[in-house]
């Protein structure tokens, strides 16, 4: 009994100073926006198209795989389902992919200022928006040039982007743990992302509901796909996907829940990991 | 009222082996001692350090390298935090611990000014009212809005100066004195660092520099291994070191 109090105790300590460095970063927020704007200008400053780069890459990837497998797919509206698909899915594999080196390549402001973790994670998530806006631009567009109608299901899409972003800096923070206490797993991420592209629904469905088979599986037992449907299919069924947005919403809450656990246990120790 | 009470302080990390394939990975430790073997290694940074320091004082951190001087100036910043013992700071510490993080190659230096003021916890104000003086005493002239990769070292080294010393401290940490520049420069530069060494408080200034510290502190704090190993007023502790030789 002793002990199971002494444990709570401790544990509500732990979030409580997790939360105190994530207050502490918000109130910063000046800093992580500077620095993102400047992250985001430094990448592209000798180009002359800057940023817009980031549009153009999205526009050739959606339009490699709707000419390639376009015809065979059979999926109503394949652009539209590209665009959106692509749009989600560069955006978490970013996340992830850089979410795992970032307490690494802080290790200098991590070593030599008292700013809070927090920021640094606040700072990489405005930045994957900031990137991910471009994308979202040509997005739009396609959808436009593809025929899908404005509706009021757009709102669903809307608060799944939303919930997307919400999650967004929890997730980094776990990967970020994970890249300064396992430096190998950087690679790992790297290696899941790119085949996790295939893996997840992103340019092919699972259409015969009976059948499980190879795809069904991985549809099904992917998180990745649920998070990908709550924005996909208000856009293109004109339909709410409530079962998707529950799980996704569990998920979230989850991996914040984590998030808040590491933050509290490790934030003071993670300085003396790098 | 400035003050600093520190505590019986001491700092021990665990060395950890890091899941990793790869063999060496791991952290070298800042110093201190090596305790334990096999598969659990702690590091004992500080052990059992206490002081106490009131407005007015300078305190010379001496000690080889490892003795942990570095490791208490990031607890007294709060970088670090003590695994035992207390540490109670009133007034707001700034540090000069590595005066050129953050400056941005691509950004001009006036933008660099702007982001190294956030990160300093300046208030847009601040930042405003000390413009004018950091550019000016950095002696940039036009390259100011220039971006910084098209600065020579120097011109760098005295912009991260400038901005390092645009400060009004209450408690001032500082890991060696810090100076820039040709010689011209470098009489400004200790001139403007004597100015804000009077203005500050407190000041903790670790330094191999027995004789800056005699010039500048009236404390010493000696650490061999974590451990204190003198601690008392800096005159009667360099003239016994004086008689020693």
């Amino acid at each position: 009994m002793e002990a199971g109090s002494h444990e709570t105790a401790q544990t509500m300590k732990f979030l409580h100073e997790a939360l105190g460095d994530i207050g502490s970063a918000l109130s910063k927020r000046r800093i992580w926006f500077a620095l993102a704007s400047e992250d985001i200008s430094d990448q592209h400053r000798r180009t002359s198209l800057g940023p817009f780069w980031l549009l153009i890459n999205y526009l050739v990837f959606v339009g490699t795989f709707v000419f390639i497998m376009g015809r065979s797919e059979g999926i109503p509206n394949y652009t539209a389902y590209v665009a959106l698909g692509l749009l989600v899915w560069f955006y978490i594999m970013e996340t992830m992919n850089s979410g795992v080196g970032l307490f690494v390549r802080e290790e200098s402001f991590i070593k030599g200022t008292t700013l809070p973790l927090s920021l640094y994670v606040f700072r990489m998530t405005m930045q994957a928006l900031m990137r991910a806006g471009y994308a979202a631009l040509g997005c739009v567009v396609l959808l436009a040039i593809s025929g899908v109608d404005l509706n009021w299901y757009w709102l669903w899409s809307a608060a799944a982007v939303v919930l997307i972003v919400f999650v967004t800096p929890a997730a980094i923070m776990i990967f970020a743990f994970l890249g300064a206490y396992f430096p190998d797993s950087q690679f790992i991420v790297q290696n899941l992302t790119r085949v996790g592209m295939f893996l997840t629904p992103v340019f092919w469905a699972h259409t015969s509901a009976g059948d499980l088979g190879v795809r069904g599986i991985f549809y099904y037992w992917n998180p990745f796909t649920y998070f990908l449907e709550i924005v996909r299919v208000p856009i293109l069924s004109g339909d709410a996907p409530l079962r998707s947005f529950a799980l996704c919403i569990a998920i979230s809450c989850a991996v914040w829940l984590l998030a808040l656990v590491l933050l509290g246990r490790l934030r003071r120790q993670v300085v003396f990991m790098l | 009222m400035v003050s600093i009470r520190a505590e019986n302080l001491t700092l021990t990390y665990r060395l950890r082996r890091r899941l990793s394939l790869a063999r060496n990975t791991v952290p070298l430790p800042h110093g201190g001692r090596i305790e334990g073997s096999g598969r659990t290694q702690h590091v004992r940074a500080l052990d059992g350090v206490s002081f106490a320091l009131e407005a007015g004082d300078r305190l010379g951190l001496i000690g080889g390298n490892g003795a942990g001087k570095t490791t208490l100036l990031k607890i007294l910043y709060g970088i670090f935090e003590p695994t035992g013992g207390t540490v109670d700071i009133k007034g707001r510490a700034d540090a000069l611990f590595n005066i050129n993080l953050g400056f941005r190659r691509e950004a001009t230096g006036r933008r660099n000014i702007v982001l190294r003021g956030l990160i300093n916890g300046w208030t847009d104000e601040q930042i405003s009212a000390r413009m004018d003086d950091i550019v000016a005493f950095s002696e940039l002239g036009d390259f100011i809005d220039m971006p910084m990769k098209a600065y020579s070292q120097g011109m760098a080294a005295r912009l991260a100066f400038s901005v390092a010393t645009s400060l009004e401290p209450e408690i001032l940490l500082m890991d060696e004195w810090i100076g820039a520049g040709d010689p011209e420069f470098q009489v400004k530069a200790r001139r403007r660092m004597s100015e804000m060494a009077e203005k500050a408080g407190i000041i903790v200034l670790a330094s191999h520099n027995h004789q800056l510290l005699r010039r500048i502190c009236n404390k010493v704090l000696k650490l061999d291994h974590g451990k204190v190993e003198h601690f008392g007023p800096a005159e009667e502790y360099f003239s016994g070191e004086k008689e020693d030789q």
